[in-house]
C-alpha cells in the first residue's frame, strides 16, 4: 500500500500532455525498433499485436516474452519520459490554459490521434480494431442519450444502425461506384471521398426520420411498452430489408468504396462525443433529465415533455444512423442480419457495462468490452462465458456501470499539475 | 524511487532470461489460417472444419513437414474463430493475414462471411478457398478468392432435372426461408428450371417461412392441399426435420428432396425415421465411399466418433489444393507478399483435381467445374450414393 501511495505521489504532477509524451516515446520505440530489435531478441514472431494478449493466450510459453516487451516498450518509455519531461510538459500546458479551451482540446487531440495513428500504423489488425471500436464508441454514446440521460429502455438501435448503413451505402453506390446492383456511377469516383461526409449525413438523417416511427407512437406511454415497440421496429427494419430484393435482400449489399480510413472515423467520433457532450450539458439535456426523473414535475415546471422526449430520441437515432453508415464502409459489405438481436445485445452490453447517463462511461464501455472481445479471441467458446460474467459482477457490484454519472470536464483533464504544494493544500482543506 | 527501479530492472532480465525462446532466430514457417464459425449459430460447421483441418495437420506431421522443392518446412494452422459474424470474420482475415502473416486461408463456410472476408483477403493479396459457401459474389472480381464448392444454379438445375428424370413428376412445391440467403437462392433456381421444364404454373406451391421459425403447419397444409408430386426444400439441418415431421402429420406421402445444407449428420440424428429414403444433392456421399475418400471417412470416425459431413470433406479438400498449389511453387522465398502471389497463381493452374469430392478445375473465376451427388437416406439412416450428375 505504501509503495502504491509513493508511487502514485511520484507521478501525480504530470499532467495529461505529459503522458501523452510519454506515449508517443513509447510508440516511437516501438515503430523503430519493434519488430527488429525488441521482438526478435525476446523470441517473438512478430510486434504483439495486442499487448501480446493473444499471443499469451494462444502459447503460454511466450507469456514471459510478451509481458518483457510489454514493460521495455510500453512501461519503462512511458514512466521514464513522462516523468523526466515533467517540467516541461507542465510548462507547454501552462500555455495552453491560457489558450480559449476549445483551441487547447483540439490540440491534444490531434496529439493524440498522432500516437495513435503511429501505434496502429504498425499492423492493420489494429486499425480495424480501432475503426470498429471507435464506430462502437459512437454507438454507445448515442444510445447513453436515450437509455441514459433520457431514461427509456430503447431497442432499435440496430435498426437506426441498418437505416443509416443502408441509405449511405445506396447514397455511396449509386454516385460514386460501378457496382453490380446500381450500375454505373451518376457522378466521377475522384469526388466520392468529399461527398462521403454528405452521404453519411443522408444516412443519419434516415435514422432520424425513422425513429420518429417508434416516437410518435409510444412516447405517450413509458418503460416496458417503449422496449416492445422499439423492438419490433428493428425487426420490421430487418425484415424489409430482408425482402428489398432492389437493395440485395437477404444476401447483402457489397463493393463499397473505401471512404472510411482511420483519421476520417476519428474525426466523426470526436464530433460525436463533442455534440452529445454539448447536448447533454445544455438546457435541452438538463430538462431531459428532470423528464427522466419526474415527468408530471417537469412538466409543471414548463418543460414541454414530448418536444424534448422525442427531440432526443431522434438526436440519439441520427448519430446511431453516422455509425452505420461507416460501419457500411469499413466493412465494405452488409446484410440485414448484421442488424439483428445480436447487434443489440453488443449495443446494451457496452452501455451498461461502461456507465449510464456518462458520455466518459460510455467510451470506457465501448473500449472495454470491444478490446476484451478482442484479446480474448484464442479462448474461443470460453470468451463467451468471461465476457458475460464480467458483465454480471459489474452488475452486482456497480448497478449504473462502471463510470455512470459523471461529465467531462476537459479543463480539469488538460491544466497543468506543477502546482504541486497547491495540491496538497487543496487535501488538506478537505 | 531506488527500489522502484531496481525492481523493474530485476523483473525484465528475469523475464528475458526465463523466456525459452529469447534470443532464438524466427524460421520460415508455413502457415495456413482456418477462418471458422466456432461458436455462434452453426458451431457444428466449425467444428467439422477445425477438425478436418487437425487431420491434415497430422499427416502433414507424419511425412515431417511439408516437402517444397527439396526442403521440408515446417507447417503451422492457425484457427480463428469468426462467430458466424461477418465483422469478426473481417477480423480473423485480417488478423491471420496481417499478423500471423498465413501463406493462405481456408474459410470463412458460410457465404454471410465469405463474401466480406474474401475482400480482405483479396485486398492483401492472400489466397482464400471457401469450401462451402456458395454465393457468386464471394469469388466475383477476386483473382485470389476461390471457392471449393458448385454454385446454386448448378444445384438447383441438378435437382429439377433429378426429380424430373427419376420420378416424371410435373408438379412441384417449395418450402424455403425467405431471410437467409442461401435458401431462398436455391429455391429460386429451382422454381426458374422447374417452371422452363413443365411450364409456367407447375410449382404450385411456393411457401416460406423466417430464419428461427419452428411451426410450419400453415405453409405445410397449403402445400398439402396443392396437390404437388414432390417438396423440395433446401433448408439447413436445424429445420429439415422439423419441416419433413409436421409434413408427415399433415398427411404429405410424396417425396421431399433437398440440398448440400442438408448433409450434415444431425440432420438424421434429429430426424429419425421420417427422413429415411428423401434424396438431397450433395458433394459427396459417406456410405459405400471408395478409395480416399473412405479413408478420410473412416480416419475421421475413428479420430472423433461421427461420420464427417460434407463441409469436412470440403474443407480436407481445399486444404489440398492449397497444398499442392504450396508444392507447385517450387520455391518458399520466405517474403510473404511474394509467396502468396506464386501460391494464388500456381493454383489457378491446377487441373483436374482429384479430391475426395471429386475432380475438379478452376474457372477464371475461381469457381470450380465438379459434379454433384444425389443422396438417398437409406434404411440405417445412412447417407448413401445414389447418382452422380455432372455438368
Amino acid at each position: 500500500m505504501e509503495l502504491i501511495k509513493k508511487f502514485k505521489h511520484l507521478f501525480s504532477n504530470i499532467s495529461l500532455l505529459g503522458w501523452l509524451i510519454g506515449t508517443l516515446a513509447a510508440v516511437v520505440i516501438e515503430y523503430y525498433w519493434g519488430y527488429d530489435y525488441i521482438s526478435y531478441y525476446l523470441g517473438l514472431p512478430k510486434i504483439p499485436v495486442l499487448f501480446g494478449t493473444l499471443i499469451m493466450l494462444k502459447n503460454p510459453i511466450m507469456i514471459p516474452s510478451a509481458l518483457a516487451y510489454d514493460i521495455i516498450v510500453y512501461l519503462i518509455p512511458i514512466l521514464l519520459t513522462a516523468g523526466v519531461s515533467c517540467n516541461f510538459a507542465n510548462f507547454l500546458a501552462g500555455l495552453f490554459e491560457k489558450l480559449p479551451l476549445g483551441l487547447s482540446v483540439l490540440i491534444h487531440l490531434i496529439f493524440f490521434y498522432a500516437i495513435l495513428h503511429l501505434w496502429a500504423g504498425i499492423n492493420d489488425y489494429r486499425i480495424l480494431i480501432i475503426k470498429l471500436t471507435l464506430i462502437s464508441i459512437i454507438l454507445t454514446v448515442s444510445v447513453n442519450v436515450i437509455n441514459g440521460y433520457q431514461g427509456e429502455f430503447s431497442c432499435s438501435h440496430p435498426g437506426f444502425m441498418a437505416l443509416g448503413a443502408y441509405t449511405s451505402s445506396i447514397i455511396t453506390l449509386v454516385l460514386f461506384v460501378n457496382d453490380k446492383i446500381f450500375g454505373t456511377p451518376l457522378l466521377p469516383e475522384s469526388i466520392g471521398p468529399w461527398l462521403f461526409p454528405f452521404a453519411l449525413l443522408g444516412g443519419g438523417i434516415a435514422a432520424a426520420i425513422g425513429s420518429l416511427l417508434v416516437a410518435i407512437p409510444s412516447f405517450r406511454t413509458r418503460g416496458d411498452y417503449l422496449a416492445i415497440i422499439s423492438l419490433a421496429f428493428m425487426f420490421i427494419i430487418k425484415s424489409a430489408v430482408e425482402n428489398l430484393h432492389i437493395i440485395g435482400g437477404a444476401r447483402g449489399m457489397g463493393g463499397h468504396p473505401d471512404y472510411a480510413p482511420l483519421p476520417i472515423i476519428f474525426a466523426w467520433t470526436m464530433l460525436c462525443i463533442w455534440v452529445v457532450h454539448n447536448f447533454v450539458t445544455s438546457i435541452f439535456g438538463k430538462a431531459l433529465n428532470t423528464v427522466r426523473d419526474d415527468e408530471a414535475a417537469s412538466e409543471a415546471m414548463t418543460i414541454k415533455t414530448r418536444k424534448t422526449k422525442v427531440t432526443a430520441f431522434m438526436f440519439g437515432a441520427f448519430w446511431a444512423g453516422i455509425a452505420g453508415g461507416l460501419f457500411a464502409h469499413v466493412l465494405a459489405y452488409i446484410n440485414p442480419s448484421m442488424f439483428s438481436i445480436n447487434r443489440l445485445a453488443e449495443i446494451l452490453a457496452m452501455v451498461y457495462f461502461g456507465g449510464l447517463n456518462s458520455i466518459v462511461g460510455s467510451i470506457v464501455g465501448a473500449v472495454s468490452i470491444n478490446v476484451l472481445g478482442e484479446a480474448l479471441r484464442p479462448l474461443e467458446l470460453f470468451k463467451w462465458i468471461i465476457i458475460p460474467l464480467i458483465l454480471i459482477f459489474v452488475m452486482i457490484f456497480r448497478p449504473y456501470g462502471l463510470i455512470s454519472f459523471k461529465e467531462i470536464d476537459a479543463k480539469r483533464l488538460l491544466r497543468a499539475k506543477n502546482k504541486n504544494n497547491q495540491g496538497i493544500k487543496d487535501k488538506r482543506g478537505v | 524511487m531506488r527500489k522502484i527501479v531496481l525492481l523493474t530492472i530485476v523483473a525484465v532480465t528475469s523475464a528475458v532470461i526465463f523466456s525459452p525462446l529469447a534470443f532464438s532466430a524466427r524460421k520460415t514457417i508455413i502457415k495456413i489460417g482456418i477462418n471458422a464459425p466456432l461458436t455462434g449459430d452453426i458451431p457444428k460447421v466449425g467444428e467439422c472444419t477445425k477438425y478436418a483441418a487437425m487431420l491434415w495437420l497430422e499427416d502433414i506431421k507424419r511425412a515431417g513437414g511439408l516437402k517444397v522443392g527439396n526442403k521440408n518446412y515446417e507447417v503451422e494452422l492457425v484457427i480463428e474463430d469468426n462467430e458466424s459474424k461477418a465483422e469478426s470474420a473481417v477480423k480473423a482475415n485480417t488478423k491471420m493475414i496481417t499478423q500471423d502473416d498465413v501463406l493462405a486461408i481456408i474459410g470463412p463456410q458460410a457465404s454471410k462471411q465469405a463474401v466480406p472476408a474474401g475482400g480482405v483477403a483479396n485486398k492483401y493479396k492472400t489466397v482464400m478457398i471457401s469450401p462451402w459457401s456458395t454465393n457468386p459474389d464471394t469469388t466475383l472480381d477476386r483473382p485470389f478468392v476461390f471457392r471449393g464448392c458448385f454454385l446454386d444454379p448448378f444445384q438447383g438445375q441438378v435437382m429439377a432435372n433429378f426429380i424430373t428424370d427419376e420420378f416424371g413428376f410435373t408438379t412441384a412445391a417449395v418450402l424455403y426461408d425467405v431471410a437467409s440467403d442461401y435458401p431462398r437462392g436455391l429455391a429460386q433456381v429451382f422454381k426458374k428450371i422447374w417452371e422452363k421444364k413443365h411450364g409456367p404454373d407447375s410449382i404450385v406451391a411456393y411457401e416460406s417461412f423466417t430464419t428461427k421459425d419452428t411451426d410450419f403447419s400453415s405453409q405445410l397444409t397449403k402445400i398439402v392441399r396443392s396437390g404437388a408430386q414432390v417438396l423440395f426444400t433446401p433448408q439447413y439441418y436445424n429445420e429439415v426435420p422439423l419441416i419433413v415431421k409436421q409434413a408427415k402429420e399433415l398427411g404429405w406421402k410424396a417425396p421431399i428432396a433437398g440440398s448440400d445444407s442438408w448433409g450434415s449428420p444431425e440432420t438424421v440424428k434429429l430426424c429419425g425415421k421420417d427422413c429415411y429414403g428423401l434424396y438431397f444433392s450433395s458433394h459427396y456421399a459417406a456410405a459405400g465411399a471408395k478409395g480416399a475418400t473412405k479413408t478420410f471417412i473412416d480416419r475421421y470416425k475413428k479420430a472423433y466418433d461421427y461420420i464427417p459431413d460434407d463441409v469436412a470433406a470440403l474443407t480436407w479438400d481445399a486444404l489440398h489444393l492449397v497444398q499442392q498449389a504450396i508444392q507447385d511453387t517450387g520455391k518458399i522465398t520466405g517474403r510473404i507478399g511474394k509467396d502468396r502471389i506464386a501460391v494464388r497463381d500456381a493454383l489457378a493452374q491446377i487441373k483436374n483435381f482429384s479430391g475426395i469430392t471429386g475432380k475438379m478445375t478452376f474457372t477464371q473465376e475461381g469457381d470450380p467445374i465438379k459434379c454433384a451427388v444425389i443422396v438417398k437416406i437409406d434404411n440405417k439412416g445412412e447417407y448413401g450414393f445414389y447418382k452422380s450428375i455432372c455438368p
